[in-house]
């Protein structure tokens, strides 16, 4: 019988939060991200804009699910070569994701129309590598409308991809930039 | 050495140097893979390739990606769920069975858009595209994702 009450109790209180997440998790596919690789050599530029998020307003919670094949550039051999088990590896890690949380919520006000500072800590899983990062973003709030622009460094040998010899070792910058922005409608 | 075998010499070197340099700037500069232009690799339902997909997304990964990113071409048939607009402007189009747990989410291109836009929910079609993932239950979301399919147009074939 207590052990009966305390399963319902469990059911019930799981079936409240999840309850409580869907009222202010806005999910979202409208977002997109470029990386540039700036060296003397040149600039390497790719875009996707298939990426998936959510952000939870009251919790803060943010998550960024990234398709690797989706990154678009201008030259095709760059695209392969990016995709190949020598880079990021993309048949064997097809999706990235960030998964973090605003640091200080309390600055930014979701009810109220303006443009807040942000500081988004969590976790990045890319090329099978976790690494905890912290993004400084802008949130901007317009009427139903949330804007989330984020810039951030991303240091290619923490994630595992190395690249030591021949041309690509010049031509690449061993940091990236990468640029996030997605709309979210509450 | 004669004059004639040097003057030879020279010209073959010099021949397989332009060669080497076209090639390279070949493939240097070689577009992108025209998927609407290229064969279709696998045709199924909506139903097949989520069941495939939602049973093992590894495996469904395995077969239909590529390592170059120039993944399997595919034909998909099934019902319209939705038409929505992405960041860059291109139609997503959503097919998605009804009683299946996700759908398809087969994005057009700037030339194909169009196609997109006279679609209504509820139309059977077929669309081809480029498989990039498959679908898969995601914790985080605590929602399945859909297969996502890319640089697509709709399949129309003389039966």
């Amino acid at each position: 019988m207590k052990k009966s009450i305390l399963v319902l109790a469990l059911t019930l209180g799981s079936a409240g939060v999840s309850f409580g997440q869907s009222e202010t998790k806005i999910v979202s596919e409208k977002g997109h991200i470029e990386f540039l690789s700036s060296t003397s050599v040149e600039d390497i530029k790719a875009e996707n804009s298939k990426i998936k998020s959510s952000l939870d307003i009251s919790s803060g919670a943010v998550i960024i699910s990234v398709p690797m094949q989706s990154y678009k550039f201008e030259n095709a051999m760059m695209q392969k070569h990016y995709n190949s088990p020598k880079f990021l590896d993309t048949k064997q890690f097809p999706k990235s994701k960030f998964k973090g949380t605003i640091s200080n919520l309390g600055d930014v006000d979701f009810s109220k129309d303006g443009t807040y500072k942000a500081v988004i800590k969590g976790d990045l899983t890319l090329h099978g590598v976790t690494k905890p990062v912290t993004e400084n973003a802008t949130i901007t709030v317009k009427g139903s409308e949330i804007t989330l622009d984020s810039k951030m460094k991303l240091t290619l040998a923490d994630y595992n991809i190395v690249f030591d010899k021949g041309r690509t070792s010049n031509s690449i910058a061993k940091t990236l930039d990468v640029t996030t922005k997605i709309e979210f409608a509450k | 050495m004669k004059k004639k075998t040097k003057k030879k010499i020279l010209i073959s070197i010099g021949s397989i140097f332009i060669i080497g340099i076209s090639i390279v700037l070949y493939l240097l500069f070689a577009p992108h893979r025209d998927t609407q232009a290229s064969p279709i690799d696998f045709r199924m339902t909506v139903t097949e390739l989520v069941n495939e997909s939602l049973e093992n997304s590894k495996a469904t990964n395995d077969k239909y990606l590529s390592e170059d990113g120039d993944s399997k071409i595919i034909a998909i048939s099934g019902s319209v769920a939705s038409v929505e607009m992405d960041f860059v402007n291109n139609q997503v189009v959503r097919l998605k069975e009804e009683g299946d747990d996700a759908g398809v989410k087969c994005t057009f291109m700037k030339n194909t858009n169009k196609n997109a836009v006279a679609l209504s929910v509820g139309d059977k079609i077929t669309i081809k595209g480029v498989y990039r993932v498959a679908a898969s239950y995601d914790e985080d979301f605590e929602e399945y994702e859909d297969v996502i399919v890319e640089e697509c147009d709709i399949l129309r074939e003389n039966s």
